[in-house]
């Protein structure tokens, strides 16, 4: 919306026939240079006293150049058109606006603004993006993919080597004035590509509300709602991927988002999902059972420069068996005799904290960030005990991570990450990791990342990684981002 | 099995009645404003005096370009009458996270409390192609028009007119505001004695047809010229019209238009793109040759490019700020045009010696 309403009532009208001469003028590269030759009178603004004098084209010339004459007639139009034109999208785009400032516009006639600054802005301002007007209502495309390379310094005979992990593709826009909608698909290297995270979302609900729904990751803390090229390193925190597994915790289901109103006027965000999860280890009842989820995030100014955010959740749903009961029943042939429950209570709870200094006139080029997660997962299970009976148990695990990075420079940041992880599945499995990663960006578009990583399990653990008590691995990955990708969150 | 159903509906449904919608517009009289950045902060807060309380989300010494966010912003947002934006993309990492964050459809693009200030603005150097190869282009134009102080009576118009609609009673204190501030702006820049006599929104008209010179040098009261009697910043820039700058971002176009002065180079090789070895390489043989004797660099710019450049051609560099609040004495927008004005006729004037000619624009 580029029109100035005070002008649609005041001053275009009036304006337009009487400044046609000085615009060719005032514009450093007329659009229409016939308008400067022939300031022609337009048929509605002919009553404008400037116009006289500035027609010497006059009669004698109209018989016999009655080519120019209707080049003319033909701009006079053209002018009609585009007026019309401003005042539909005028009204269209601002009918409150129009109506509203219409009463102060009205006895101020000759708008106050130089009248030629603001004509001027009708081709140059109206013009330019009348031509984008078709792009302007396709949905923001861009795509975002991630070459990566990972390797074992320990285990060679490993699958080594470059993947195109991830391509994504987003489409996202406003569908109207109440919601937008953010779509992702992911082609996952080599498979079919799928839905990564479909949204639809509120944009004006009454109060301090928004609702979500379709696809989304969880707001299970803060790392888990992350994109794959939005992670601060290549490989995501072992905790998250020995409760949750290699993907995000997903939903299909719907999200409840409420601002809480405080007197210390914070930002307190609390959010209720209900939904499907997509089949994660924690939550893996193949879509009979919905899960619940509660988030609590507070977020807090600690100084000009720096912000401190927390956050408390907690999930709840029904899990199938593990995996490994399922092999051991397969392994002692007992798999027609003895079947486990199949709808276990599952929970998984969390802590976040993270601590970010912004110094805001460098923050370009300077930056600290900590963020720390810790989960507990409570989930039943069955035991196969030593006498070929199932046990009814419950396996308590916990993990997290820290995170901690600081940038160098415009394009350089450095990152280290402790990991220390459970696996639900009773059997006490421990695992410690420490990582370095070196994220280079050459521009805003485009970052490169570069992970060493050492990992140290438990004897119980080892046996879940082929007995590798330890392990060494490099990652290297390459992230370009094209198109018009929505600005991420703070 | 005590998955808490019903303790998870209490939870969905607290909050639900927590947030039943409270005062949408401010109690009383105030008009809460918030501006983007703090030039439009400084608009608002002359036209509206005391019938609004304004606040800039960006602070003067900070990039507009790349302000984090920060959810802390989203609760002030929501409180906001008006959203005053710069508009032309300026904002487009950082504004779309805030007015979604804020969940209130008035405060999003389209909604009548979402002002664009570039509304009405002549836009310069609207890119004809549109490539991240040539940087971090801006596809609606180059954003940066406040820095000519003649943009910020539109501005004042725009900013006006939201204001009146919001809170019609107040219409005539705002259109006594404007009209206060295009005075004081008018006066800043063409002299007192000259808007006495002629009239400002006259002399805006002919400097935004390029037609001022002529004008000024084609009229005489008195004997005198017009001419003579220029005063403010116009009169300030004169004494360097022509004259070469380098500017470490592409964001002084339109005071360049204004006033009449070259920029001949960017310390950046493209828009955003940090400087690279070799473009400053290519700036110490331009700046050897003489082709520019000042770098106008800004706060919340690196300065070690800019300090290469100097100590290798021995240019004078000065860290100009681009935003109200960018330096201690740019208190308001007409201040910050007083300082910017002097300090580049300063370097200009100091460093003319050494420069290239001269040439008319």
């Amino acid at each position: 919306m580029r029109i100035h309403s005070p002008l649609i009532g005041a001053a275009l009208g009036v304006a337009l026939g009487l400044l046609t001469p000085t615009m060719a003028t005032a514009s450093p590269a007329p659009r229409q240079p016939a308008a400067a030759t022939t300031p022609a009178p337009v048929p509605t603004t002919a009553t404008d006293p400037a116009t006289g004098p500035a027609h010497p084209a006059g009669a004698a010339a109209a018989q016999t150049d009655e080519v120019a004459a209707l080049r003319r007639e033909l701009e006079a139009l053209r002018q009609q058109v585009k007026l019309l034109q401003d005042q539909i999208a005028a009204l269209t785009a601002a009918t409150p606006a129009a109506g509203a400032a219409a009463a102060p516009a009205a006895p101020t006639p000759l708008a106050p603004v130089p009248p030629q600054v603001q004509i001027t802005t009708a081709p140059a301002a109206g013009g330019s993006p009348r031509t984008r007007i078709p792009s302007l209502l396709n949905p923001a495309l861009s795509a975002v993919f991630q070459a990566v390379g990972d390797t074992s310094l320990v285990r060679r005979d490993e699958a080594n080597g470059f993947d195109l992990s991830e391509a994504e593709l987003a489409l996202q826009s406003e569908v109207d004035p109440f919601t937008r909608v953010d779509l992702f698909l992911t082609f996952p290297n080599g498979a079919a590509p799928e839905v990564e995270e479909g949204v639809v979302s509120t944009l004006a609900l009454p109060g301090p509300l928004q609702v979500k729904g379709g696809r989304f990751k969880s707001a299970f803390g803060k790392w888990n709602t992350y994109h794959n090229h939005a992670f601060f390193t290549v490989d995501r925190p072992d905790a998250l991927t020995s409760f949750l597994g290699e993907e995000s915790f997903t939903n299909d289901g719907l999200s409840l988002s409420v601002l809480i109103p405080n007197p210390w006027d914070l930002y307190i965000d609390a959010i209720t999902e209900v939904g499907t999860a997509r089949e994660n280890p924690e939550f893996n009842s193949a879509g009979r059972h919905l899960t619940y989820l509660q988030h609590l995030a507070a977020f807090f100014d600690t100084s000009p420069d720096s912000t401190l955010e927390f956050g408390l959740t907690a999930a709840f749903g029904k899990t199938g068996p593990t995996e490994s009961l399922l092999d051991a029943i397969d392994t002692a042939g007992l798999g027609s005799t003895l079947s486990p429950r199949q709808a276990l209570a599952s929970r998984l709870y969390g802590v976040d904290v993270t601590y970010k200094w912004k110094p805001r006139r460098l923050n370009v080029y300077k930056s600290f960030l900590w963020q720390t997660e810790a989960l507990r997962s409570r989930r039943d299970l069955d035991r196969l005990t030593p006498a070929m009976t199932l046990l009814a148990d419950r396996a308590s695990s916990l993990g997290g991570y820290s995170y901690v990075e600081y940038q160098l420079a415009k394009r350089w940041r450095v990152g280290a990450r402790y990991d220390w992880t459970e696996f639900p599945d009773a059997a006490g499995e421990r695992l410690w990791a420490g990582s370095g990663v070196i994220r280079y960006q050459p521009s805003e578009f485009q970052e490169l990342r570069f992970q060493i990583k050492r990992t140290v399990r438990n004897d119980a653990a080892a046996a879940l990684f082929g007995g590798d008590a330890s392990d060494t691995r490099l990652f290297f990955e390459w992230i370009p981002v094209i198109g018009a990708h929505g600005a991420h969150k703070y | 099995m005590t998955v808490p159903h019903r303790t998870l509906l209490i939870l969905l449904l607290v909050p639900a009645l927590l947030a039943v919608p409270g005062p949408l517009r401010a109690g009383g009289h105030v008009v809460k404003v918030v501006a983007t950045v703090p030039n439009l902060a400084s608009i608002a807060a002359s036209i509206g005096g005391d019938r609004v309380k304004v606040m800039s989300i960006a602070t003067g010494t900070q990039d507009a370009h790349f302000v984090d966010p920060k959810p802390s912003f989203i609760v002030k947002l929501r409180a906001a009458d008006l959203l005053l934006v710069n508009g032309l993309d300026l904002e487009i990492g950082w504004v779309p996270p805030l007015t979604q964050g804020a969940r209130t459809g008035r405060l999003i693009p389209g909604g009548d409390g979402y002002i664009d200030c570039s509304t009405g603005i002549r836009v310069v150097e609207v890119p004809t192609i549109l490539s991240r190869a040539e940087g971090d282009v801006h596809p609606y134009g180059n954003p940066h028009y406040l820095t000519d102080p003649l943009n910020a009576e539109i501005v004042a118009a725009t900013i006006t007119e939201a204001l009146t609609r919001v809170d019609p009673e107040g219409a005539a204190g705002y259109e006594a505001g404007r009209k206060a501030f295009v005075r004081a702006l008018h006066e800043a820049m063409f002299g007192k004695e000259l808007v006495d006599l002629v009239g400002g929104s006259k002399l805006a008209r002919e400097a935004a047809n390029g037609t001022l010179d002529g004008f000024l040098n084609g009229t005489s009261i008195g004997g005198a010229t017009l001419m003579s009697r220029l005063g403010g910043w116009m009169k300030r820039m004169q004494a360097v019209r022509g004259q070469p700058l380098v500017t470490y971002h592409k964001d002084l176009s339109y005071f360049a238009d204004r006033f009449g002065i070259r920029v001949v180079d960017y310390v950046e090789p493209k828009p955003g793109i940090q400087p690279t070895a070799k473009h400053l390489e290519e700036l110490v043989g331009r700046l050897k040759q003489g082709e520019a004797r000042v770098i106008i660099v800004r706060p919340f710019n690196e300065h070690r490019s800019t300090d290469f450049l100097q100590e290798k051609t021995g240019v004078t560099v000065i860290t100009l700020p681009l935003e109200t609040g960018g330096d201690p004495a740019a208190t308001d927008y007409l201040k910050l045009y007083d300082l910017v004005t002097s300090r580049i006729a300063a370097a200009l004037a100091g460093a003319g010696a050494g420069a290239a000619p001269a040439q008319g624009r």
